[in-house]
């Protein structure tokens, strides 16, 4: 659901185009944020905002890949496999990731939910392979050893949110 | 390392943090700009980027000065789209030249629109580049401070305001029309040609579509000229170019060259040759979408003319570069997949083609080919070629092809195999 | 014009004109499956492609515009084995042996595509999983094994009806059709006009009821009209056997252009009422079948003695369902010769009366054409819900939406289109008129008028201000309205019985005051539409069948029903009526309250015309044989009028156009 902070983001965002359904994506984006992937109620509610039909929006989510449907755990870590990064080893370093967290070799949700790890397509980061987008930033030139560290502090940083909180 | 004495394009590999806006003006940064709207007509800058040779960096190579100058002159608004959907395997220059040099991406920009009156221009990066579009906006803001876009900018009558704009996922936005349907906030599948976009192009009015790297060579165009251009490069593929280099090498990266650089020192020189001192089997000039170099091809002028008189093409100039281990079959199933994945499925030969090529593949992958999938691959690229709605479904042939051209003997084993282990 | 040629042949066609429209035009055919000629072209199947000399790829004939001396050809080598590869793929996609669907054997335009290529079979293994079948709706099944995704349901679903319910999930081979977002069809918010059955071209939408029932080649299809309300769609009615199989929109009639709703094309076949086949006598206080003779004899001797008795005679209740020929011959039994104060229609006016009023003061016609619905890029609806009733109509405002038009709607109560609407004004009950003077009054403040305002001093005392407070609409919003009104090229007003079942005629007068005022009503053109009520409401109108029904000291009712349904409150109303006639088709509690039961066609049965909302006059055709001793309804009132010694005249057109009309009647 798109908070009052979210529509107000959402309307600065709609002054860029003449026409407001430019700001689907942006609106998209801003809607799964918080928790990776999409709810009905984030469709409808953009399909509301932006003044088009479910059905045109929910079409769009299933278009564009970064758009998630499925539940998504706290962090999504997208490792290229794509040929460039393969050549470089990525297959291997995608595939001894899932071992680690004890995922099937496609990849999936890690049992506490934070994190989710799946491969991808080509993220134009092929002369730093291996790579991984985590939550659409980059970490590039990626050892198991570095991986693992980056995970163990967000995990890390999830728990003490949660007994912060 | 370079044939270059200084970069054209990647100058903040000359020049520390000309990200910034002082460093960049410092540095001659925005006299372009300054010199088009104080001494030339718009017409004249398109003139020179004409009379410069440049053509589109993107893939298809088309001269865009002539691109500008079919934007009509009496139709209000005219934008401009900025291409960033950097998505083809291998094509990582745009996202460098934004991080490192954003300020000689925007000039090109505002020249750009300075020569086909545009008033707005919109920066469509893939969703990726979260990141580096965080940057890109920061050196937007700052460009707006120094007056070099907004309002009356640099005290003219010129206005020009400049927005990011970010994808979510979909190779086929980079095509141009699928990346205006996108913009707009429907479906990014690619549109009926005719009408091209300098006619009806972003919400039906003229546009022009140019790709990150071929704005950024703008700036020295106006402000050097077209003939201090032309010193680089060949007679018909001017300029300096961004190759990116990746795969079997020991320094993958950006390198900008001439034009007609020989591949061997792109390979060699540049990237330090093969690990190991293994040989070069085969090179992918395009990333996936153009066919396959075998690996005596190192003698080979980097330019436009030799590229496609050797089979392939130069397009984005993504260099994957793959040493004698590699497995032709598999590699070849590695960007189908790729074409399969980012099929969109509006038109019945790729959305299926690209299925039945994968599904031939797995065959292959899993011992289980007939004797007649090799001539099966063929025909069926055979049968997709010229009937898809859009090129990422005749991309998609190019591994198939070339790789059978060149190493049909692997695939052949591959079909043996068949049988063994039973 | 545009000169090329395609085979051979140099034709002539307009500029913009496709390459498939010209060949067709030149009676070259070319093969198709996502194009369909109502929808935008679509470029999707490549089935289409033709050889164009000089282009080095083969070109998709359905989105190429022709261009000066292009030479096409559409059946060459190439072009024939691309078709191949494209059948193959098709083929192989999904589920599709022939032999088991319900569809094969010529209603299927993927299998007539492959044998015309001469294809028996396709060399890919089929190796798709299996898609569960979707049967949750109440008229349709998706089966999407059949489906090709050529996305003709999801086009008609948004261009031609407006709706946007179906649409598709993900991409590429994974691409599948849905409904809303992804729920079962049959809980969506599908409205089930069904014009996605009509433009599938495979066996992936079937409707539940025509479904195996018989082949292309062996039904009958006769177009006609469609009697479900005042729209007067075109409808192609297909039969086999005498059995009404399915209904189609007709695509070539100007009113629907193809669409329909459920009404017209599901419930109309699903009538479970009981059918009368003999005429029926009521005897020591039961009905018991009769021969036609006695049973005319019957009504006829009772109803000879009441003629020319003014209040104590015969009261006559017509249906507005029934066609313009028996209505006319209705009004001239009862009212002309029979000379009965009580002759009416059982809508009693209460959708014609007001306006016809309005017409007289008015002294001409002031409403216009449903076609101008279809360009307006401002819709104001009044008093009427487009969605519940006259839903084709609705359908053209809601296709419109997306283009850019304006909705204005306006009604105290309940109404679908509310949600639609960018202005949705919901005034106190009974203040429509000080609303629309407001409006006024804030068009002509703010300078937009296109006339002069006859009631200028009229509209001093209704400043947005001060009609806020009234209607309880914020003045902003009536400002903001009305700017939206005026400052459209091609308003359009729409109205229902909300306005016209007003006490006074003030509401409508104010609305066709507004109307002037921003150029919606000139002397020679209307974009005002009145929705009206049932199929012949306008023509009860025009042969004064409009006046309020009271049975009173009536001795004896006579109630031509037709095939419609009394209502409840007609029945309440008969209750103690001395005699009651009813010329029906089908048995109901008017029918059991009846002393004589005159047994008549339904509407497939019978030819007749009709004249919609607009003042158009078209043709039904019969499509059904009735049974043996069904008569006409025009059959059965000839007969009465022969045995009461009457004559009747049977130019009906004449008459029909004598009173002041609402529309004009057009042919």
């Amino acid at each position: 659901m798109l908070s009052q902070a979210d529509r107000r983001e959402l309307d600065d965002i709609l002054k860029k185009y003449p026409d407001k359904r430019s700001a689907v994506l942006s609106a998209l984006y801003i809607a799964q944020r918080e928790k990776n992937y999409l709810t009905d109620d984030d469709i409808r509610d953009v399909a509301q905002a932006l003044d088009m039909t479910v059905t045109e929006v929910h079409a769009i989510v299933g278009f564009y890949t970064l758009l998630r449907k499925e539940p998504t755990g706290k962090y999504l870590i997208q490792v290229c496999t794509d040929l460039p990064c393969a050549l470089r080893g990525a297959d291997d370093f995608y595939r001894r990731l899932c071992r680690r967290q004890g995922l099937p070799p496609e990849g999936g949700t890690t049992e506490d939910g934070l994190f989710t790890v799946e491969e991808v397509v080509c993220v134009a980061a092929c002369d730093k392979a291996p790579v991984a987008q985590i939550n659409l930033e980059y970490h590039e030139h990626l050892t198991d050893e570095k991986i693992d560290a980056i995970i163990a502090e967000l995990r890390e940083k999830s728990t003490e949110g949660v007994t912060a909180g | 390392m370079s044939l270059l004495q200084e970069h054209v394009l990647l100058r903040h590999r000359d020049i520390p943090n000309i990200r910034d806006i002082h460093v960049y003006t410092a540095h001659g940064g925005y006299d372009a700009l300054r010199k088009a709207l104080n001494e030339m007509q718009p017409g004249e800058v398109t003139d020179v980027v004409k009379a410069s040779g440049l053509r589109g960096r993107g893939g298809a190579g088309f001269p865009a000065g002539v691109k500008w100058s079919f934007i009509p002159k009496d139709v209000k608004p005219v934008y401009i789209v900025v291409n960033a959907d950097e998505s083809e395997p291998g094509t990582f220059k745009d996202r460098e030249l934004i991080e490192g040099n954003p300020h000689q991406v925007l000039e090109g920009i505002a020249l750009c629109a300075y020569a086909v009156g545009a008033e707005a221009a919109y920066i469509y990066g893939r969703g990726e580049f979260r990141g580096p579009f965080r940057g890109l906006q920061q050196a937007i803001d700052q460009a707006y401070e120094q007056g070099f876009l907004g309002e009356n900018i640099l005290g003219t009558d010129f206005s020009l305001d400049v927005y990011t704009h970010l994808g979510a996922g979909a190779y086929i936005c980079g095509e141009e029309t699928a990346l205006l349907s996108s913009l707009e906030g429907k479906l990014g599948q690619p549109r009926n040609r005719p009408p091209f976009p300098a006619q009806v192009g972003l919400y039906g009015k003229p546009t022009v579509v140019n790709n990150v790297e071929t704005l950024t060579n703008v700036p020295p165009i106006v402000r050097h000229g077209a003939e201090w251009y032309r010193q680089f490069g060949t007679e018909k593929s001017t300029g300096t170019k961004i190759f990116c280099l990746s795969g079997h090498v020991v320094r993958p990266g950006n390198y900008e060259l001439p034009l007609g650089t020989p591949l061997r020192y792109l390979i060699e020189e540049c990237g330090g040759g093969v690990p190991g001192g293994r040989k070069v089997k085969a090179i992918l000039p395009a990333g996936a979408s153009a066919p396959i170099l075998p690996g005596d091809k190192l003698d080979l002028p980097l330019d436009y003319e030799s590229v496609q008189a050797a089979g392939s093409m130069l397009g984005s100039a993504s260099f994957i570069v793959m040493d004698e281990t590699v497995d032709m079959v598999w590699a070849a199933s590695k960007m189908v997949h790729f074409f399969k994945h980012e099929s969109c499925g509006k038109c019945s030969p790729c959305r299926e083609g690209t299925y039945w090529m994968e599904d031939v593949y797995h065959r292959l992958r899993d011992g289980h080919a007939r004797p007649d999938d090799v001539d099966l691959l063929l025909s069926i690229a055979d049968q997709m070629d010229g009937n898809c709605f859009c090129l990422l479904g005749e991309f998609s042939l190019s591994p198939v092809r070339s790789s059978i051209r060149h190493f049909r003997e692997e695939y052949e084993m591959r079909v043996k195999r068949m049988g063994i282990g039973d | 014009m545009v000169s090329l040629t395609i085979d051979d042949v140099k034709i002539e066609v307009p500029e913009g004109t496709t390459v498939l429209q010209a060949a067709r035009m030149s009676g070259v055919e070319i093969p198709t499956l996502c194009d369909y000629p109502h929808l935008t072209p679509y470029g999707g199947c490549r089935l289409c492609v033709v050889e164009v000399e000089g282009a080095r790829l083969l070109q998709p004939s359905c989105t190429l515009p022709v261009s000066k001396g292009m030479v096409v050809h559409t059946n060459t080598a190439r072009v024939r084995e691309a078709r191949k590869f494209v059948l193959t793929l098709l083929f192989s996609e999904r589920n599709h042996f022939c032999m088991y669907c319900q569809v094969s054997g010529g209603d299927c335009e993927l299998q007539n595509a492959a044998y015309e290529q001469d294809m028996t079979h396709w060399p890919f293994q089929p190796n798709w999983d299996p898609y569960l079948v979707d049967a949750s709706h109440q008229h349709l099944v998706l089966d999407h094994n059949r489906c090709i995704l050529c996305r003709r349901c999801v086009r008609a679903c948004g261009e031609l009806v407006g709706n946007f319910t179906l649409g598709v999930k993900d991409r590429g081979p994974e691409s599948i059709i849905i409904a809303d977002l992804d729920v079962p069809w049959g809980e969506s918010t599908c409205v089930s006009c069904g014009t996605c059955v009509q433009v599938c071209p495979t066996g992936a939408i079937i409707d539940r009821r025509s479904a195996y029932l018989g082949h292309e080649a062996d039904v009958e299809r006769t177009r006609s009209v469609c009697i479900g309300c005042s729209v007067g769609c075109g409808v192609e009615l297909i039969t086999r056997d005498n059995r009404l199989l399915r209904i189609d929109g007709d695509w070539d009639a100007p009113v629907n252009e193809g669409i329909l709703c459920q009404i017209g094309r599901f419930l109309a076949l699903d009538d479970e009422r009981e059918r009368i086949v003999t005429p029926l006598v009521r005897r020591n206080g039961t009905l018991k079948a009769a021969t036609w003779e006695d049973a005319l004899d019957y009504v006829a001797g009772r109803l000879k003695p009441l003629a020319g008795k003014k209040g104590d005679g015969i009261a006559a209740l017509a249906s507005t369902r029934l066609p313009v020929e028996s209505l006319y011959l209705f009004k001239q039994l009862f009212a002309d010769k029979l000379n009965s104060e009580m002759v009416t229609s059982i809508e009693e006016g209460v959708t014609t009366a007001l306006s016809g009023k309005v017409a007289q003061e008015l002294g001409r016609p002031f409403e216009g054409s449903l076609e101008r619905l279809k360009s307006a890029d401002c819709v104001v609806a009044i008093g009427v819900d487009l969605a519940e009733n006259h839903q084709v109509a609705g359908f053209f405002v809601k296709r419109a939406l997306p283009n850019g038009t304006k909705l204005v709607v306006i009604d105290p109560y309940d109404n679908q289109l509310h949600e639609l609407a960018h202005y949705a004004l919901q005034p106190q009950a009974g203040t429509d008129y000080e609303l629309l003077l407001g409006l006024m009054s804030a068009i002509v403040k703010s300078g937009l008028s296109r006339d002069e305002p006859t009631n200028l001093s009229e509209l001093a005392g209704y400043d947005p201000q001060v009609v806020s407070q009234v209607t309880g609409i914020s003045a902003d919003t009536i400002r903001a309205v009305a700017r939206l009104i005026a400052s459209s090229q091609r308003p359009v007003f729409v109205y229902g019985k909300g306005v016209t079942r007003a006490s006074s005629p003030e509401v409508l007068s104010a609305l066709i005051e507004l109307a002037r005022l921003v150029g919606a009503l000139t002397p020679d053109q209307s974009a005002i539409i009145g929705t009206k009520g049932q199929a012949n409401s306008l023509a009860a109108y025009m042969y004064g069948l409009d006046k309020p029904f009271e049975v009173d000291g009536h001795q004896a009712v006579y109630l031509a029903l037709g095939d419609d349904e009394p209502s409840r409150r007609l029945i309440k109303r008969l209750k103690g009526a001395p005699f009651i006639a009813v010329q029906a088709s089908y048995l109901s509690p008017a029918t059991e309250m009846a002393d004589v039961v005159l047994p008549v066609e339904m509407w497939a049965e019978q030819d007749g015309y009709y004249l919609n909302l607009a003042g158009k006059l078209q043709k039904a055709h019969r499509a059904l044989v009735p049974p043996q001793e069904v008569r006409s309804n025009v059959g059965v009132l000839k007969a009465l009028a022969a045995r009461l010694g009457v004559e009747l005249e049977a130019d009906w057109r004449k008459s029909l156009k004598k009173r002041a009309p609402i529309n004009p009647v057009v042919e």
